[in-house]
């Protein structure tokens, strides 16, 4: 099985891709609109600085080669959402091409292309059959990444997204507002003619939308028949596929140069913007540099990346083992609580720091840690972690077993001490503090 | 030219043509096409050939601003509820 | 006759001439002096249709920046002038509305597709209008009507508020009987315009009154034209040297591809830009939403588009498509950088490439509904030259046939040489008697 990509994300710039109009929710229907996006006659496109400059680093952070000098291109099509009946796209210049992204570190999914466009507008159907269009959409920029068919299944497709997500929000720092921002176009093909499944949004659907897609051209193979090379939509109540009416032909788009914006010889620039680097390209190296196991590093990293760069500081501070003991551990359990409190990593270094010197015990620092990242006090995080160690120390000293496992390598083992303290705490410790205690103190016995 | 062909092109163009009028621009548009064929003589070049002066890095800043009104440019338009009017999406 | 009296026979003026779609005003304390502007530039106060029914009821909400420009400068826009639809033609009759006839022979053409404008240029008084150029839509009617006509760079005027024709071709010229005025005039409407990309990689464009020394004659250029045209532009040759110019007969075997280059640039861009117009958000809009959304936006390009528009959305359709595009679309692309070259390679010898700009005295009416669309094209073989290489270019009236119809040469300069244009027509102006079409009202 063959599947590849064509994935459309939003840029998170604050005015629109070639005119001025603001891209923050609207009051109402087609009110951030203007002559330009609403394509109106004598109107022109500039292009947003912003829009090429996102453009250049999901480049980069797909490993393309970045053109020197990239331009636009009309593709022309009419339906109801699109005001100029063309869309400005990249057809034979896009702005980098020939990446590959390492999906898990591990298998590459080489990309074709990324390249630069515009979203349309959005439509609605009315109960007597004509439609409603709403422009405020138009003209938003969008970044557009192909694959090569190199996905083997629709879970690999699923996970690719989910990695592929999670590189751009942090590259272009896309706020966390869900997944919905980005739409893919799914291509598969079960044996020799793909199919081509449009405008699905979210990863979920994604996966959805490709199981069946998969299993309708498996049937029809079983069956003898053939499959047809064609457009299909995905209908996300019923979760099926369906063949969209409309045959849509690239000889119909009929592309030529966009000669309103001019070219963009974008070496320099290209040179001069740097990127983060991606939360995929961070687990492998945290992985490989620390040499900790690479689900410990993609913990880390998908908590939070600014909690793996906090491990990396106390691994440079104090060694990697500790930085695995506390950061892994109790750092962790609270970073959530103290991310939202907004405090610096100053103080949870300086408790680390005590505990190195000797100042303190390793129970001490626990509890000191819990009182500087959430704000309770130390006695409340005493009195806390006092009864939370307590119960879990008895429950281990009356089965002995439990450790003896862990030690021969089962780690689920300590999956009947976390069972057992939830149930009898009912509700008063957090999971995450459950769970930093068992393995801590478990681990202590080994 | 071929008529098929000027069919093809007539309904992306999405321009309805009768027969008469097929007849009618397939033939004109095979005696622009014969005029056209010098073109495959001509030498090729190596440059940019988007713009004829040379039109690079035109950018604008990323700041919003409207400065129309948006009732004022929908003030022609067919709407309802402020959405524009718009054919069976089909 | 004053501007005041202009504004109040505008009708009367228009009765005989129909060079305007939409006009009207009243003179106001701010009003300086009167313009006119061809129905492709935005405007707000007057319908914009730019010749094509398809745009009826458009009123724009914002003035194209020319416009803009000449108003700050204190003029008042007095009408909006007839065209060939989308500016597809070089007689002005592709004009859903009416057609502009000709100052110096009513039966005959002002030329295309700023036939309004050039109409306007010749008869009203000390008055200048906004032209858009293509293909050779400003030099045209202004040789045609015995006007001045300038086209500057392509880039030197914002095209903000232009009706695309080929937006890679398409540039704002002026016209006027008064060479004096272009160079007043076309300082108000260059210059960067954030809202125009093309606009922005402009040098300043400086009067300094230089003089074109010499000129390349292109032997192409004489060939194929009529003898009244050949003879008025071989005496202009001789008067250009009594100025003191160099003339020097050359070769420009290049120029022979622009125009089916031209074409397919033009076309190809047009068919792109015209597809908007669909029977939503703007110009006519009557139709049945209930219809899936092909069959209304066909209903809509099939009763609204002229034969003509038809034509060249068909042609540039069919060159832009997956399969012809490189022979065709890309080719043309490829060819129109050859041509610019060959201008240069004059440049560097000569200050300018002269040749007639049309080569036959507007025609009659009846002989131009005879004309075969070949036919047509090729009338433009000797304007679409400097207008596919983005060089500026100039008309100045140098002759009259036997019936007293205007002959033109065309002054071509390299990219960014307008000055040299300008200082051409006022220095011509002075030795050579321009004569003006009698007013019939």
């Amino acid at each position: 099985m063959k599947i590849g990509l064509e994935v459309h994300v939003q840029l998170p710039t604050r005015s629109k891709m070639f005119c001025s109009c603001p891209t923050t929710d609207a009051p109402a229907p087609n009110t951030h609109v203007c002559p330009v996006c609403l394509g109106m006659p004598g109107s022109r496109p500039v292009l947003n600085r912003q829009a090429l400059v996102y453009g250049i680093m999901l480049a980069k952070m797909l490993g393309c080669k970045v053109a020197d000098t990239t331009w636009f291109s009309r593709k022309t099509y009419f339906y109801p959402d699109m005001s100029k009946s063309v869309q400005i796209t990249q057809y034979d210049h896009p702005i980098g091409e020939g990446g590959v992204v390492y999906l898990n570190g591990k298998k590459p999914i080489r990309i074709t292309r990324i390249h630069l466009e515009e979203d349309p507008g959005k439509t609605r159907r009315t109960a007597e059959g004509s439609s409603l269009v709403d422009y405020n959409r138009s003209g938003i920029p969008l970044a557009e990444i192909v694959t090569e068919p190199d996905i083997a299944s629709p879970e690999e497709a699923r996970e690719f997204l989910a990695q592929l997500i999670a590189d751009i929000k942090h590259t272009i720092d896309i706020p966390d507002d869900g997944e919905r921002s980005i739409r893919c176009d799914c291509n598969i093909s079960v044996g020799k003619e793909r199919c081509e499944v449009k405008n699905v949004t979210g990863l979920k659907n994604a996966e959805r939308a490709l199981r069946y897609e998969m299993v309708r051209q498996i049937k029809i193979l079983k069956a003898g028949g053939k499959i047809e090379r064609e457009t299909r939509a995905f209908d996300e109540e019923r979760g099926i596929t369906y063949s969209a009416r409309k045959k849509e032909f690239e000889a119909d788009y009929g592309y030529i140069d966009e000669p309103d914006l001019g070219i963009f010889r974008i070496k320099e620039l290209v040179d001069s913007v740097s990127i983060k680097e991606s939360p995929a390209k961070m687990t492998q190296r945290l992985s490989s540099q620390y040499g900790i196991d690479e689900k410990k590093a993609k913990q880390l990293v998908s908590t939070s990346v600014n909690l793996a760069q906090f491990f990396e500081k106390v691994a440079s501070a104090y060694g990697t083992q500790e930085a695995v003991r506390w950061v892994i551990g109790p750092v962790t359990a609270n970073w959530k609580r103290f991310e939202e409190r907004g405090g610096g990593t100053e103080a949870v270094l300086a408790v680390l720091g005590k505990f190195a010197d000797g100042t303190i015990t390793d129970t001490e620092c626990t509890i000191e840690l819990k009182s500087v990242m959430t704000g309770e006090s130390a006695a409340e995080a005493a009195a806390q972690t006092d009864d939370l160690e307590k119960i879990i120390s008895g429950y281990l000293d009356a089965n002995p077993q439990i450790v003896e496992d862990y030690r021969k390598g089962n780690k689920k083992a300590a999956n009947s001490v976390i069972g057992h303290v939830m149930k009898s705490t009912g509700g008063k410790y957090s999971s995450s503090d459950i769970v930093e205690a068992v393995t801590r103190i478990v681990e202590s016995r080994i | 030219m071929d008529r098929d062909v000027v069919a093809r092109v007539a309904r992306a163009a999405h321009i309805k043509l009768t027969d008469d009028e097929l007849e009618r621009y397939s033939k004109d548009l095979a005696d622009i096409l014969d005029y056209f064929e010098v073109l495959d003589e001509a030498p090729g070049h190596e440059g940019v050939g988007v713009n004829p002066v040379e039109v690079t890095n035109i950018l604008r800043d990323d700041v919003p601003g409207q400065e129309i009104d948006s009732t004022e440019l929908l003030r022609d338009m067919k709407t309802y509820e402020n959405y524009i009017r718009g054919p069976k999406l089909v | 006759m004053s501007d005041r009296d202009t504004l109040s026979k505008l009708d009367k003026i228009n009765s005989v001439y129909g060079m305007f779609h939409d006009f009207g005003g009243e003179w106001t304390d701010d009003t300086e002096f009167l313009f006119s502007a061809k129905d492709n530039l935005t405007s707000k106060g007057f319908e914009t249709c730019a010749g094509s029914r398809i745009l009826e009821g458009y009123r724009p909400a914002f003035d194209a920046t020319a416009i803009a420009r000449m108003k700050e400068a204190g003029g008042q826009l007095i009408g909006k002038t007839n065209m060939d639809e989308f500016g597809f033609g070089t007689f002005s009759a592709n004009s859903a509305f009416e057609v502009p006839k000709n100052p110096f022979d009513l039966g005959r053409s002002c030329g295309g597709s700023s036939g309004g404008s050039a109409c306007a240029a010749a008869v009203l008084e000390d008055h200048v209008s906004l032209g858009v150029s293509t293909g050779g839509s400003v030099c045209c009617p202004a040789s045609f009507c015995g006007t001045y006509g300038i086209v500057p760079t392509y880039g030197r005027v914002s095209r903000y508020g232009l009706i695309d024709y080929g937006n890679s071709l398409d540039k704002i010229g002026l016209l006027s009987m008064d060479p004096a005025k272009l160079s007043e005039y076309l300082p108000v409407i260059s210059g960067k315009d954030p809202k125009d990309p093309t606009s922005c990689v402009q040098p300043e464009l400086r009067i300094e009154h230089r003089r074109i020394s010499s000129v390349a004659v292109p032997r192409e250029s004489v060939e194929g034209i009529s003898d009244s045209v050949k003879k008025a532009f071989t005496d202009a040759l001789e008067s250009l040297r009594s100025m003191g110019v160099d003339v020097e007969y050359v070769d420009m075997p290049q120029l022979k591809y622009a125009m089916p280059a031209y074409y397919v640039l033009a076309t190809s861009e047009a068919s792109t830009n015209l597809a908007r117009y669909c029977g939503m958000r703007y110009g006519r809009q009557d139709g049945d939403l209930s219809l899936g959304f092909d069959d209304y936006f066909t209903s809509f390009r099939t009763e609204y588009f002229g034969d003509e528009a038809k034509r060249r959305i068909l042609l540039g359709t069919y060159t832009r498509m997956e399969g012809f595009r490189d022979r065709y679309y890309a080719k043309a692309l490829q060819v129109r950088m050859g041509v610019i070259d060959a201008y240069k390679a004059q440049f560097r010898d000569h200050d300018a490439v002269l040749t007639p700009t049309m080569p036959f005295v507007s025609p009659r009416f009846e002989d131009i509904s005879a004309m075969s669309p070949v036919e047509n094209y090729k009338a433009d073989f000797l304007t679409i030259p400097p207008n596919l290489a983005g060089t500026p270019h100039l008309n100045c009236p140098c002759g009259y046939d036997g019936d007293g119809m205007p002959i033109g040469m065309q002054f071509v300069t390299d990219h960014w040489n307008e000055d040299l244009l300008l200082t051409m027509a006022e220095d011509w102006d002075r030795q050579f008697e321009v004569r003006h079409a009698e007013v019939k009202v």
